[in-house]
């Protein structure tokens, strides 16, 4: 019980007291017990009227403060300072809210607000006597961190952490490393190809000590919290041996008789069930694909590395915090959207995979294509679907796909069935490229989409050209190219692993879109790159190394201190019913035994004080810290006059 | 339903377009330009339809004849892809397509085949002084015969069946339907347009062009009755060999501030010559200037003895009757002015 407290009450210069007999409140509460000093102050929150609270703190060794003022969310912080300044621990100091509920919302009624403010302070007062001086909960941190994606975002930001230090588990559920990036060929602004651009990385991680690479790995379970986090890494077998040979792994790709769709190529080839992507593939190891692999053992007669004895294997690791930079599926098109299925109507990713394998002549189905049409927002901006997002990256490939194929073939004409091209910043000069080379742009509402039929043996286009003047035009084309946007990943299992908040996008959320843009609400859990919404290469480095610099500062001392509010459970009267860890958005309710007893254990690291488990509690065993039930009821007990 | 044909730029940058496909559909071109209308908008959608090659819009269209080319829309034009000089270029065009022995096609692409042209008329022109063994008297009045002739001839197989072609893609096949009694009751905008130009005038700062034009129109017409109807070589009438003279002159020195424009390029107008702009100037302007010179020669009794410079006139004047006139760009003297007319019609309800 605090016996020595002190009660500010501001004027805000006559916000407050133009309607508030401030007077009045202050002689109200001088006497009530334990009050040491009452004060008025013309503006509490001035330089001067901050120090003489602290001072009076210091000398007149108060026990308990109350400031009557404005908001909290405008001066809580600014008091608990000066408490902290005057030596008072912050938690034994009570803001009372004087100006948004009660100068302002009753400036019709001096009288009633006046009692209103009295009420107010003397809750305040009633709830600064219970207060409980608390400290920050220190808790240890792992220097190390997992970043769960090695695409080029996830092996970016495993290549800045290790060079700061810190042991980097990355782990790549694909048996290579790369992720999109890898099927791309030239990038648009870059002298180097997207394969390249992913050697160039790999070379970086590869050879450094810091980083452990796991392939073929996901994590299945997470536990703990930040600083803390324990993670199992399944690891599926590649079932070839370490020391492999070269030339004997390529004839048992020769002689595999299983072939299945390509997904490397977006379905458009196939591929053996031992395989590599391309030459220059990291790990340069093939592997065997587990789920289409019949061990017909046709491989193990020309080839000593093959090893089918390789088992899966579960690793526990502990890392201080996770970097997610898991990435995005391409949108696949409905059958039927804009002529998906008709025969020569591809995405996107699959037309760069044809440019990648067509050298002097663009041909796919044995066709030579020199007309081809692109139709944008294909899986973007819906007007009926879920995706009401933009891409963002897009529009650039795809003017930047269409200047690649002037480049390589002769005589091609590029015909975009666009809703109004997005080239944003420094990618406005691909837009003027393209354009001089003689594309044809052609424009289109949300709601009146291009059309795509078969006539006459042609994939005919047409469009109600909104830069005709809503003319119908259309034209046939050999290739009719859907460019899809970004989804978030149709197996996006981690993300509920780590429990990571979606949008209604369905991309994994931030905090803040702005202030707080690679944090997620579980706390020590960063994310980067497209997991998070559509991005171009660019902007995922952007994220990746501000995730990375974020993930950096939680591990980076050792140890992290954690706000006290958070619940507490007696565990005398705690008969573990389960609730409050059915309540717990955040997983911080556990069961444990004690003394032969089940009860439920809080992790301090992560709860977050939201008090979601207090109500539902049915034996009232769960107080918390900061806001505990005397602190409330007291409060009640003066407003409700008793 | 108009079907995209992208070569059809490739058609057009022979008849002198330039990096059409630049546009990106701003608009700017028409927002500045002083003749576009609500109604009659252009030249962005010339642009438009070229670009897409939406050649039956383009060939039933009469807005690239509604354009006087001040040269703003491409000053003005922020991707530099000059849509006052795709208009000309869709004249040149027009004039091509109008054209239905197809000649203009022929000449305004090939600048060989131009040149050939006229040298063939250089060679028939000896040829025919040596065949009437340089008599000068009866040279000087076939001559006189010729362009009595060669105005009949070229108006009757060639201009007039032009015209009624240029009427048909722009009112017939275009769906305008026009009340025989409309024809009559809007002549007077052919007449008014094709002697005045006046529509030139709704260019911003064009009066001094304008001016110049109208003096060089009224100049040619009228050196064209003085010698044809007049017989301006052959008179003895002091006023007819005055007014000869000063015709001619207005002609060779109006021309050749148009060669001198051309040549400084100091006018967005001026900066693109096609070879047949400068065909048509220079002849124009030698047409004067021998005349001009011819006549001296007459008056101070020089031609007796020098017959080469009639037979230099006379093929100037061959050249342009039989090559400049029918196929050239002679011709937008009557498309514009039926343009207007055609525009007329158009707009009665």
């Amino acid at each position: 019980m605090k016996s020595k407290i002190g009660v500010y009450i501001c004027h805000c210069g006559g916000n407050i007291s133009d309607y508030v007999d401030v007077n009045k409140v202050r002689e109200a509460v001088k006497d009530i017990e334990g009050v040491e000093i009452s004060l008025d102050t013309m503006f509490a929150c001035a330089d001067s009227s901050q120090k003489q609270i602290s001072d009076d703190i210091s000398k007149k060794q108060l026990d308990g403060l109350v400031v009557a003022s404005c908001s909290p969310k405008l001066h809580y912080p600014t008091f608990s300072a000066v408490a902290e300044r005057g030596g008072l621990n912050k938690y034994n100091y009570v803001h009372a809210n004087i100006r948004e509920q009660v100068s302002w919302a009753h400036s019709d009624d001096k009288i009633g607000a006046t009692e209103k403010a009295i009420k107010i302070v003397k809750a305040a007062i009633a709830r600064v006597k219970e207060s409980v001086s608390l400290k920050p909960i220190e808790v240890k941190a792992q220097k190390s961190i997992a970043v769960l994606g090695a695409g080029v975002a996830g092996m970016r930001a495993a290549k800045e952490l290790a060079d700061l230090g810190i042991q980097v588990y990355l782990i790549e559920r694909e048996h290579f490393v790369g992720g999109r990036i890898s099927q791309l060929d030239y990038l648009c602004g870059a002298d180097e190809t997207g394969k390249e651009l992913v050697t160039h990385l790999y070379e970086k991680i590869h050879e450094h000590p810091n980083v452990t690479l796991f392939t073929g790995a996901e994590v299945i379970k997470k536990s703990g919290s930040i600083g803390n986090f324990k993670i199992q890494v399944k690891i599926t077998p590649r079932f070839i041996k370490n020391e492999c040979n070269r030339d004997e792994l390529l004839k048992a790709i020769e002689v595999c008789p299983v072939e299945v769709d390509d997904d490397f190529n977006f379905n458009i080839t196939k591929r053996k069930a031992i395989y590599r992507n391309y030459d220059s593939e990291y790990p340069q190891k093939p592997t065997i694909d587990n789920k289409n692999c019949t061990r017909c053992g046709e491989c193990e007669k020309v080839c000593s590395s093959i090893d089918f004895s390789q088992k899966e294997e579960v690793l526990d690791l502990t890392v201080g915090s996770i970097l997610a930079a898991t990435g995005f599926d391409p949108y696949q098109p409905k059958e039927g959207e804009f002529g998906w299925g008709i025969g020569n109507v591809v995405t996107l990713p699959q037309f760069r995979r044809i440019i990648n394998m067509c050298d002097d002549k663009l041909v796919y189905k044995g066709k030579e294509i020199k007309d081809i049409a692109y139709i944008y927002c294909v899986g973007s901006r819906q007007v009926d679907g879920n995706n009401k997002y933009c891409s963002r990256y897009c529009c650039t490939a795809t003017l930047y796909t269409s200047i690649l194929t002037h480049k390589k073939y002769k005589d091609i004409h590029s015909f975009h069935f666009n809703r109004g091209i997005r080239t944003y910043g420094k990618q406005e000069v691909i837009y003027d490229e393209a354009s001089r080379l003689g594309d044809i742009f052609l424009q289109s509402y949300e709601y009146d989409p291009p059309e795509v039929t078969k006539l006459n043996g042609k994939t005919n286009v047409k469009i109600e050209d909104i830069l005709t003047g809503g003319s119908e035009i259309d034209v046939d084309a050999d290739l009719v190219v859907l460019v899809t946007g970004m989804e978030p990943r149709n197996d996006c299992s981690i993300g509920d692993v780590l429990k990571i908040p979606k949008g209604r996008d369905r991309f994994y959320n931030e905090i803040h879109m702005k202030l707080r843009p690679v944090e997620t609400v579980i706390d020590g859990v960063t994310i980067a790159g497209a997991c998070q919404g559509p991005k171009n290469i660019m902007e995922s480095m952007n994220s990746a190394l501000s995730a990375a610099a974020k993930s950096y500062s939680i591990v980076n001392k050792g140890e992290l201190s954690l706000e006290p509010i958070i619940a507490k459970v007696d565990k005398e009267t705690c008969v573990w019913c389960g609730k409050c860890a059915e309540a717990c958005p955040f997983d911080a309710i556990s069961m444990i035994k004690e003394n032969g007893k089940d009860i439920a254990e809080i992790n301090p690291s992560v709860c977050k004080g939201c008090g979601m488990c207090l109500p539902v509690c049915e034996s009232n065993s769960i107080d918390m810290d900061g806001f505990t039930d005397i602190e409330i009821e007291s409060m009640i007990s003066v407003l409700a006059g008793s | 339903m108009a079907k995209i044909n992208p070569k059809f730029t490739d058609e057009l940058k022979k008849y002198g377009a330039f990096d059409t496909n630049a546009c990106y559909n701003c608009g700017h071109c028409t927002a500045v330009c002083s003749l576009s209308t609500e109604d009659d908008s252009f030249p962005r959608e010339m642009v438009r339809f070229s670009v897409l090659g939406l050649e039956e819009n383009l060939k039933t269209s009469l807005k690239p004849w509604l354009c006087y080319y001040c040269g703003e829309c491409s000053e003005t034009c922020p991707r530099q892809a000059f849509p006052g000089e795709l208009m000309m270029t869709l004249r040149r065009w027009l004039t091509a397509k109008y054209d239905w022995t197809k000649l203009s096609g022929l000449l305004y692409k090939s600048l060989p085949v131009s040149i050939t042209f006229f040298l063939l008329v250089i060679a028939a022109v000896i040829g025919f002084g040596s065949y009437e063994n340089f008599d000068t008297e009866k040279i000087m009045h076939l001559g006189h015969y010729f362009e009595m002739f060669s105005i009949a001839g070229v108006f009757a197989f060639i201009l007039l069946p032009n015209i009624i072609r240029m009427w048909y893609f722009t009112i017939v096949k275009a769906g305008v339907k026009v009340k025989f009694v409309t024809y009559f009751k809007k002549i007077w905008e052919l007449i008014v347009h094709m002697f005045t130009q006046k529509r030139a005038l709704g260019c911003d700062d064009n009066q001094l062009r304008w001016f110049e034009h109208l003096i060089l129109v009224i100049g040619y017409l009228s050196l064209l009755f003085t010698t044809v109807v007049l017989d301006w070589l052959g008179t003895e009438s002091t006023f007819i060999i005055w007014l000869g003279y000063v015709e001619s002159a207005v002609i060779f020195v109006v021309t050749f501030i148009f060669m001198y424009e051309r040549v400084k390029k100091s006018k967005e107008l001026a900066r693109h010559a096609h070879p047949s702009d400068w065909f048509f100037v220079i002849w124009l302007f030698l047409m004067g200037l021998t005349a001009f010179i011819v006549r001296i020669f007459i008056d101070v009794d020089l031609i007796e003895n020098n017959l080469w410079m009639y037979l230099i006139h006379l093929t100037v004047l061959v050249q342009w009757a039989l090559i400049i006139v029918p196929f050239g760009k002679w011709t937008h003297f009557l498309y514009r002015s039926f343009a207007m007319y055609f525009d007329a019609l158009k707009k009665v309800k």
